[in-house]
């Protein structure tokens, strides 16, 4: 009061006019960095944009042909005597054989089409999965055995990249599992319907198959131990993320050992992924004597890994609910643990799911730490025949099986990689919607 | 400040509710309440005065252990409630806080619906035996909190979407809904336009009738008008106490005298 009535008693200070029509040099400078730093921030965005576009382009366009699958389909005589004999042969699938490149033989002939081949050549043109498939579905349905069924067998690889443009005659020159005249036969073949591309179901639900038939490979059984690692991640890394965020945020005391405890935390979240696969060898299977290529150690081992990102996201969440609202349920006589539960805990929810969603779906697409503990088991069966069927059970993870895919030779199998990751970034978009939805549910309650 | 209407109150003498001897408080090394000793008396209205920073606010928290919250904080000395140590060993500050109420000095309302705010407090004592037993109580907090006209029509509204008067009102509903014995009260009209603030004082002196209600304030006017006992704070210490019409009209500290007749602060 003193300070303002000695202020009023000196001389007012000359008032500078300005125009506001004008722009002032400051201004001007201001609206120009303004201006600037807009065009950056934009510039920055397109850049991104860009490669965000030419990355889905690629992976679309070399990755949708993996869900189509060229198929022939050919209609085979379960003769009896022929059936018996071949189940009473040595090498079964080998008799089987001999039967479905005869009834292919006596399809051709039937459709009109001339070819000096003979059935063991004609049958390149079939996938070496065919004999498999046959004696697999008579085993089946033996009641079908003395009638006549229609087979939709797959083409062989090169077949199949040659309806998808990847093989030509040039390049079949030096090949020798399929000749240029094999490619006339198989257009006169499709136009006379017997071959024919399809959607391809096996991709997304069958099991691995080996190098030397890429056609039959599928990535469900790697889904599936992708499936047990999530669950294996989220009923451990949820509950003791969360739980530890809590503890530390809310109950524990500042101290020296809690900084220390909150710099290891730190410090967890930027070790290489691989490293947690070294110690998850060394401790589950080593140490802990758990077998190896299970999803459980893959879980373990993803569990550790995304430990330290829920809970450094689980703690920002908590952080950013105001003191106020602690204040004020203590002060209506609320426990610590009542206003953290009731009050805290719901309002930083949304902070906390997107954190694990974001955790899980990292874990999701990780390879390396699975490379170690041998997460990358090759089973050709598929569930619930197959070994891939529980917790203990040898498995391998989607990201590795993609690795694997990319690894082999043929080309086909790159195009399956392709689409592998496909699928791969679908589960991952669609946990990542998941996750804003449940932001936006959790948020509508303020 | 010839004007403020000084009431005459009979101030018979009463029982003491709050004894504070030799309260010492500290931040850190900031010794932000130095050696205060101080009785309150029951279904009596407190007022602490002071300029900003003098440890009002702080010493309020001494009194239903807020500051048990702060990391940096540390009391020493007595507090008795009803002749009990509130800082004994045996004492858990949940059931002191839901004996000694408070409203904060910025409106913190839960981020629930209106109805919940006030319900929260009855809920978690068991206060409520069933649901229109709630729902009555809730009635009543609103309406003492001045606030049950404006909100009666959308109880399912979230608290956090009221003005900031109607928010500091709900907060008073929320404190009184537990029924404490001691309602602590930290600038409760700060955010008040003056008919709010009527109807808040009004519900002090209701309250008075059966609780010890602490009120710190930035307003003389309203000290003089709602309290019967004032303290002066300054820098830490408790410069003044005693009756407010003595306070206010023949303080015996200098500094009393400066600070409410506007010379400091
Ligand atoms: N949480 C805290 N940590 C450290 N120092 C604090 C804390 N709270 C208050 N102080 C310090 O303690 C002193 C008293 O603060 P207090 O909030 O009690 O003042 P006040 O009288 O309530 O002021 P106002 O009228 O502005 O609310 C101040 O110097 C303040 O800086
Ligand atoms: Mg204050």
């Amino acid at each position: 009061m003193t300070d303002a009535s000695a202020a009023s008693a000196a001389a007012p200070p000359a008032v500078r006019k300005s125009s506001l029509h004008q722009l002032d040099a400051r201004t001007k400078k201001r609206n120009a960095s303004e201006a600037r730093f807009k065009a950056y921030g934009l510039g920055a965005v397109l850049i991104g944009v860009a490669f965000l576009v030419a990355l889905l382009y690629a992976i679309i366009s070399n990755g949708t042909p993996a869900f189509t699958q060229t198929f022939v389909t050919v209609e085979v005589p379960l003769e009896p005597e022929a059936v018996e004999a071949a189940e009473a042969s040595f090498v079964k699938t080998s008799a089987y054989r001999e039967i479905i490149y005869t009834a292919l033989a006596e399809r051709l002939a039937e459709a009109g089409i001339e070819t000096d081949m003979g059935p063991e050549e004609l049958g390149q043109i079939l996938s070496s999965s065919e004999a498999g498939q046959m004696r697999e579905f008579v085993l089946a349905n033996p009641d079908r055995v003395g009638g006549t069924v229609e087979f939709r067998f797959f083409a062989s690889s090169r077949v199949d990249g040659y309806s998808k443009g990847r093989v030509t005659r040039e390049s079949l020159a030096r090949d020798n599992n399929l000749s240029a005249a094999h490619l006339d036969l198989v257009d006169r073949m499709e136009a006379a319907g017997i071959v024919e591309r399809s959607f391809n179901w096996d991709f997304i639900f069958g099991a691995d198959a080996s190098d030397s038939r890429p056609e039959q490979a599928g990535i469900g059984v790697a889904m599936l131990g992708s499936l047990f690692m999530m669950f294996v991640v989220l009923f451990l890394a949820l509950p003791i993320g969360v739980a530890a965020s809590i503890y530390l945020e809310e109950f524990a005391p500042r101290n020296r050992w809690t900084d220390l405890i909150e710099v290891n935390i730190s410090n967890l979240a930027a070790v290489p992924s691989i490293v947690f696969g070294i110690l998850g060898l060394a401790a589950f299977i080593q140490f802990g004597g758990l077998p190896q290529s299970a999803p459980l150690v893959g879980g373990l081992v993803l569990t550790l890994m995304t430990l330290p990102t829920i809970i450094i996201s689980t703690r920002a969440s908590l952080q950013s609910v105001p003191p106020s609202i602690r204040a004020a349920a203590l002060g209506v006589g609320a426990s610590k643990m009542q206003s953290v539960f009731h009050h805290v805990l719901p309002l930083a929810m949304p902070g906390i799911l997107t954190g694990t969603i974001i955790g899980l779906a990292q874990a999701l697409g990780e390879t390396a730490p699975l490379l170690l503990i041998g997460m990358v088991g090759y089973i050709a069966t598929n569930y619930p025949d197959g070994v891939a069927s529980g917790f203990l059970d040898p498995n391998s993870a989607m990201p590795a099986q993609i690795y694997e895919w990319a690894k082999r030779a043929d080309p086909a199998f790159y195009e399956r990689a392709w689409g592998g990751i496909i699928i791969l970034l679908l589960f991952l978009m669609t946990m990542n919607i998941v996750a804003i939805l449940l932001r936006r549910r959790f948020e509508r309650r303020w | 400040m010839d004007d403020l209407r000084l009431t005459e109150r009979s101030v018979d003498q009463k029982e003491i509710k709050i004894s504070a001897s030799n309260v010492q408080v500290y931040y850190g090394e900031t010794h932000a309440i130095r050696d205060v000793s101080v009785e309150i008396e029951d279904k009596t209205v407190t007022a602490f005065i002071g300029p900003s920073g003098c440890g009002k606010s702080t010493f309020l928290r001494c009194i239903n252990r807020m500051n048990d919250t702060i990391d940096t904080a540390r009391v020493s000395g007595d507090i008795l409630i009803d002749g009990e140590d509130i800082y004994d060993k045996r004492v858990d500050p949940v059931q002191l806080r839901a004996k000694v109420g408070m409203v904060f000095q910025k409106p913190n309302p839960f981020p629930k619906s209106i109805y919940d705010n006030v319900a929260y407090g009855p809920r978690i004592h068991g206060l409520a035996r069933n649901k229109a037993d709630l729902d009555d109580i809730v009635e009543r907090a609103l309406r003492r909190g001045a606030i049950w006209n404006e909100v009666k029509d959308r109880l399912t509204a979230p608290g956090t979407g009221l003005s900031g008067g109607q928010q500091q009102r709900l907060c008073i509903a929320r404190a009184v809904a537990t029924e404490p014995e001691v309602l602590l009260m930290d600038e409760p009209c700060s955010a008040l336009d003056p008919i709010a603030t009527g109807q808040v004082e009004e519900l002090i002196d209701e309250l008075r009738e059966s609780y010890s209600v602490v009120i710190v304030t930035h307003s003389m006017q309203q000290a003089a008008r709602v309290s019967q006992k004032t303290a002066f704070f300054h820098l830490g210490n408790m410069v003044e106490f005693g009756e407010t019409g003595k306070i206010f009209t023949n303080p015996e500290d200098s500094r009393t005298e400066s600070y409410i007749s506007g010379r400091i602060g």
